[in-house]
């Protein structure tokens, strides 16, 4: 049997497995058809957000969820890629195949070394100890004069080839196409034997250990993987930007993340997009709404998202995708409700 | 004689003033069910952990089949051939029986980092997961979560875990406890069955099953072996009637 044919049999197992992701794929796919057609170019923008912040949601679920490591400073690695472009620019690198690797090796080694580091502890010494790395690097970057500092530098989209990038559609199918290989790899990480050993340590380490297997190993390498998969959302960021700041790693969308994940489903395929899809159209569509209804407090649309975010989080444990799950499952085997088997 | 599979010379460990360890040394052989008893807090489950590699001792020596295995890590250890069942279950409670197996299988064959071929539909694994599984009859319940299972059917599923790397020493903290008395029973036989293919070092309060079971015996106090023999001699000894036996009840 050829691999390639053996290839395209797990791969569209998988894909019949997790019919969601790959339909809410399918759907970025057809989307700028709609909004040409609708003559809503501002929602392809939207869009491309929804994908990067999602991506980078989908990195840090393979940690998060899969691997119940709570990192708190999964904006760090979306910075260093963002960084990668900007500085690589501006020693003028301008090939953006270029910025990618570059954003891949140095997320892979930051990611390595505070791993390393941090993979040492666990519970909340662990979610503090990867915050403050994070926070080390926002203001390495902040004090960064070169660079822009706390201003940030603007930055030409990069040379990607044949793909011009300020040809909007052609960037959004470059950070379509990076997310929908980027859910291919992961669909297949997830039920490896590397996946299954990183999600058995999650359930019982000390199993692990009892098995033989050495869980620093596999929560390390789980943890440079998620950070590369956020360094090239950060590298696609820029480029979407045009614009890089240390803003982009602050603290708070680390959390961002978090709730992207939580409120989508932890260790699901689907949850970190579908998280990042309710939570960015939200975002958008809150104000608008409160807007029509009570003008003085449109800025105030937080209220409303807190309390939403929170209900989700309490009466709908495994999110978004756990509810669809629970009501696809109730149907047919009351049994097996749990998301992401 | 043949050399001993375990051997622990002078062991000794302390938790600031309490001495869990006192100059501890003893051996089990191949293929023997040695049991390990004494009151509670005698420093059973401690002396247990120095075997296993969770505890370092102070000082003294802990050899597997010949060779110092004092300073290496739990999972070295089990590569070197300790399998182990914990006092509350170690399981896989989030899986089932069968993914718990093929876990235990690929962790055996010792090639867990790749990347592609999904393990839970991987024929190799699936077969080494069955035989796992059969060893304690736990085959017709592979599709059961482990969160679903009773307290008996954990435990054996444990046991077989424990057993699935060919280990040559079995350490059992406490198979029985909390089981009623047809899994006790259905446990005991499988323990029987293992008789002369493992050596087993078992901690357990059922003193009908111990006797029973134990080619050998050795009595802990206080951190110290009183006594050490046959099921015969530790019954006629004096010091662990008077420490232990009589004692208690």
């Amino acid at each position: 049997m050829s691999g390639l044919a053996h290839f395209l049999t797990l791969a569209s197992d998988g894909m019949k497995a997790n019919r969601l992701f790959w339909l809410l794929i399918a759907g970025f796919a057809f989307f700028p058809i709609f909004t040409h057609f609708a003559d809503l170019p501002f929602w392809n923008d939207v869009a491309m957000r929804i994908m990067l912040l999602g991506m980078a949601a989908m990195g840090l679920n393979l940690v998060l969820g899969y691997g119940g490591m709570v990192s708190f400073g999964h904006a760090a690695f979306i910075g260093i890629g963002a960084y990668c472009v900007g500085i690589g620019d501006f020693y003028g690198l301008t090939n953006g195949w270029a910025h990618m690797l570059l954003g891949i090796v140095v997320c892979g080694l930051m990611g390595l070394v505070i791993g390393y580091l941090a993979l040492r502890t666990s519970g909340i010494y662990f979610i503090m100890i990867t915050l403050a790395f994070a926070q080390m690097l926002f203001f390495l970057f902040v004090s960064l004069e070169q660079f822009g500092g706390d201003d940030g530098m603007s930055i030409d989209r990069a040379e990607f080839g044949f793909i011009d990038l300020y040809n909007p559609l052609r960037l959004y199918f470059l950070i379509w196409v990076t997310l929908a290989l980027v859910g291919l790899g992961l669909m297949f990480i997830v039920h490896s034997r590397f996946g299954v050993t990183l999600r058995a340590i999650k359930s019982n380490e000390s199993r692990i250990e009892a098995m033989g297997l050495e869980p620093l190993q596999f929560k390390i390498t789980g943890y440079v993987i998620s950070a590369v998969i956020c360094g090239l959302a950060g590298v696609l960021f820029a480029n979407w930007q045009e614009y890089v700041s240390p803003d982009i790693m602050h603290w708070t969308r680390s959390g961002e993340l978090m709730i992207i994940i939580i409120l989508g489903g932890l260790g699901t395929l689907a949850g970190p997009l579908l998280g990042a899809i309710v939570f960015l159209l939200l975002e958008e569509s809150l104000p608008i709404m409160l807007d029509s209804v009570a003008p003085a407090y449109a800025e105030n649309w937080m209220i409303l998202f807190g309390p939403l975010l929170i209900m989700v989080v309490m009466f709908g444990r495994g999110g978004l995708v756990g509810l669809l799950a629970a009501q696809r499952q109730s149907k047919n085997n009351p049994k097996r409700t749990k998301a992401g088997q | 004689m043949s050399q001993p599979v375990l051997n622990l010379q002078k062991l000794n460990k302390s938790f600031g003033a309490l001495k869990a360890t006192s100059d501890l040394s003893m051996t089990v052989m191949p293929g023997e069910i040695h049991a390990l008893i004494g009151p509670n807090g005698a420093g059973k489950t401690t002396l247990i952990q120095q075997i296993y590699g969770a505890l370092k001792p102070d000082s003294g020596q802990v050899s597997l089949n010949g060779s110092e295995i004092t300073k290496l890590s739990v999972p070295d250890r089990v590569r070197a051939g300790i399998g182990r069942s914990f006092q509350i279950s170690n399981v896989l409670m989030d899986f089932t029986v069968m993914e718990n197996g093929i876990i235990a299988e690929q962790a055996r064959l010792g090639h867990s980092f790749r990347f592609l071929q999904p393990a839970f539909s991987d024929a190799v694994l699936i077969e080494g997961a069955k035989a796992i599984l059969q060893r304690v009859g736990l085959e017709k319940r592979a599709e059961q979560r482990v969160g679903d299972l009773a307290h008996g059917e954990r435990r054996m599923l444990e046991l077989a875990l424990a057993l699935a790397a060919s280990p040559s020493l079995l350490l059992l903290d406490e198979p029985m406890a909390g089981a009623g008395p047809e899994d006790s029973q259905r446990m005991a036989e499988i323990i029987e069955a293992l008789r002369g293919k493992v050596a087993i070092l078992l901690i357990e309060h059922d003193m009908d099953a111990v006797f029973r079971l134990a080619d050998r015996l050795t009595v802990m106090v206080e951190g110290a072996v009183i006594a050490a023999g046959t099921v015969a001699e530790i019954s006629a000894n004096e010091a662990v009637k008077l420490a232990y036996l009589g004692g208690e009840e």
